[in-house]
């Protein structure tokens, strides 16, 4: 089920099986704001990578992925920081980098996609790593950790591995936007139909919630230019999940996770009031699996998930 | 032959003041396209059935409209890829746009950002254009081809979710139209564009992509970047927050290797402004109680040299 026309062992093919997913160890590179505000994303995926018996060497060295505003300053500098960490990847025996934010994800394998579509590229990145020392060589194949559940794991052995199902909690999927756009660089699904968050929120034993906001822009990148048009695009957005009977919303991405979290509130002037709370990806599967509510950082959550869970007497 | 039914918007603000639905049934191959499909069911069911057409070739840019959700040419849609199961297409005018008659909008607000750039060559007063050929070198030609393409039918608009909520957005038409001429070496007037478009909210892009859709590739979510970059590079607006943003997230990748979060914020209000600062305190002060507040100091990454090495090969701005 190949949704890129590349042949599967390319390392732009995002269905593509990699030796790191034959062996178990992926390299992992979980952004900045994994590390910064979002720390309770990072802890649920590492205790989530436990419970799928999988190993996530971070690529402590990494740098920022350039975070989709880098560009705006000059075109190359992503692409080199991310052969750069390509490389790091290479280095240590992995081919295959997981993302889990929906950003990171798409301007790697943006970036990437330029470096091994085109010789002059990979050469004048591979020139600069050369002066301290490093090479990229174009196996790498860049993923996010909702990818690697289905792919990898696989969406039986996931629902085998359910120890607490969801008990039909109603869950809006939240895709955002680089993890689906553009399809000529993500290509794992359909961007205007994706049903990856959908398949994992069923496996798990919740029910997914369709509505057209799912693959909406959150407003994140525009919060500090005009704080008002991104808390309404979090209201519109929100507004559509709740009257289609969210209970609850489920994002692969860090970034839109801190629009809806923190932004719900400013939005319910226009928007009326939504509260829904948001989990990240690895937060909720990590539940559902059986990590204990109180490890997954629930509580750092400005519209607190743990109340949604006590109504539909998840936890106690 | 398949039997097609069009479930159509209808709507004329002339009489009606609810829009309401119509259900027609067309027999043609499934093949056909959606404009094909209506303008059957306009000459053999309901000649009141409004909608833009002219080339039907996807050149006018005449038929944007939205097609089961997804908003594209009409013209450029084949039916059997957009009906479902029951061979049922639901046809609606183009979001962001006030209906006027059936599928047919009022494009004014596009058609006003448009006028607003100028959108002809305005060479410099030294320029004696008017005297001989202008030569454009393949190279310089290069960067305009693809812009030139754009037929003016508003998908990118339509399907833009800033412009869903800030009508006073420029869209990305408008600025990838903005573009063609900021590199068009016949031009004279690129500041003036450059700081028109940036004064149309040219910073309010969101990065989200939607209007990768272009149905005639022109991508005017990377042209918006070039724009951004033509800004930073010849420093216009410099102390707006949209560059100020993308500068200070740069700098900060090259000096710890990470998006320093609290950094980020304060270098793109600016730290001494007091009134933007106390407009996003609640926010962090709901984080802070939370226990979300991300660092003040950050480390920088192992090997950062390394990061600071390719910063200075590429000659990257920072400030």
């Amino acid at each position: 089920m190949s949704a890129t026309l590349l042949p599967e062992d390319l390392p732009l093919d995002a269905h593509r099986r990699t030796q790191s997913a034959q062996r178990g160890r992926y390299g992992f590179f979980p952004g900045c704001v994994a590390k910064e505000s979002c720390k309770e994303l990072f802890n649920s995926t590492m205790l989530l990578a436990d419970k799928l018996g999988i190993e996530l060497i971070e690529l402590t060295a990494a740098s920022c992925c350039g975070a989709s505003v880098v560009n705006d300053v000059n075109r190359d500098v992503a692409r080199v920081l991310n052969a750069r960490t390509y490389a790091q990847a290479e280095a240590l025996g992995l081919d295959d980098v997981i993302t889990i934010c929906s950003t990171c994800t798409g301007h790697m394998r943006a970036a990437n996609k330029e470096l091994l579509e085109s010789e002059e590229r990979m050469d004048h990145a591979n020139a600069i790593l050369g002066k301290f020392g490093a090479t990229y060589h174009g196996k790498v194949t860049v993923r996010h950790l909702l990818w690697l559940l289905i792919d990898d794991i696989g969406l039986d052995r996931l629902r085998a591995m359910v120890v607490r199902p969801l008990n039909g909690l109603k869950v809006a999927p939240f895709y955002g936007c680089h993890i689906i756009r553009p399809e000529s660089v993500n290509g794992w699904e359909s961007a205007r139909h994706p049903h990856s968050l959908e398949d994992v929120i069923e496996a798990i034993g919740g029910e997914a919630i369709d509505y057209a906001g799912k693959t909406r822009c959150c407003g994140f990148h525009i919060q500090l230019e005009k704080d008002d048009v991104a808390a309404n695009m979090v209201g519109q957005n929100m507004r559509m999940a709740q009257d289609h009977g969210a209970e609850a919303v489920l994002t692969p991405c860090p970034l839109c996770h801190l629009a809806l979290d923190g932004y719900q509130a400013d939005a319910a002037a226009r928007w009326g009031r939504t509260d829904l709370p948001t989990f990240h990806l690895p937060q909720l599967v990590a539940f559902a699996l059986g990590v204990p509510a109180d490890r997954l950082g629930l509580n750092k959550h400005l519209i607190d998930p743990r109340t949604i869970l006590v109504e539909r007497e998840l936890i106690a | 032959m398949a039997k097609i039914t069009l479930d159509i918007f209808r709507f004329d603000e002339a009489v009606d003041v609810v829009p309401h639905r119509d259900a027609v049934v067309v027999d043609i191959p499934e093949t056909t396209t959606v404009l094909d499909a209506l303008e059957t069911a306009k000459a053999d069911v309901d000649g009141s059935i409004s909608f833009r057409r002219s080339c039907r070739s996807a050149i006018c840019g005449s038929c944007s409209m939205n097609i089961n959700g997804i908003t594209g040419l009409a013209c450029k849609t084949p039916c059997n890829t957009v009906m479902d199961e029951t061979g049922a297409i639901k046809i609606d005018p183009t979001p962001n746009f006030q209906p006027m008659k059936d599928l047919v909008v009022h494009m004014d607000p596009f058609w006003d950002k448009y006028a607003r750039l100028k959108p002809y060559l305005q060479p410099s007063d030294s320029d004696s254009a008017h005297e001989r050929e202008r030569r454009v070198s393949p190279d310089d030609m290069k960067k305009l081809v693809d812009v030139a393409n754009c037929v003016m039918c508003a998908t990118c608009y339509a399907l833009c979710p800033v412009v869903s909520v800030d009508p006073a957005f420029a869209g990305p038409a408008a600025i990838a139209y903005a573009y063609r001429f900021i590199e068009d070496v016949r031009d004279g007037q690129r500041k003036e564009r450059i700081a028109q478009i940036s004064e149309d909210y040219l910073w309010l892009c969101a990065h989200c992509y939607a209007c990768s859709y272009c149905p005639k590739h022109v991508d005017p979510n990377d042209r918006i970047i070039d724009v951004k970059r033509a800004a930073i590079k010849d420093r216009v607006l410099m102390n707006e927050r949209g560059p100020r943003h993308a500068l200070v997230v740069t700098k900060w990748i090259k000096k710890v290797g990470m998006l320093h979060e609290t950094e980020l914020i304060a270098g793109t209000i600016g730290r001494f402004n007091v009134r933007g600062l106390l407009k996003v305190a609640p926010l962090g002060l709901r984080m802070a109680y939370k226990g979300k507040m991300p660092p003040m100091f950050l480390k920088p990454i192992p090997k950062v040299d390394e990061v600071r090495t390719i910063f200075d090969a590429l000659e990257v701005p920072v400030s």
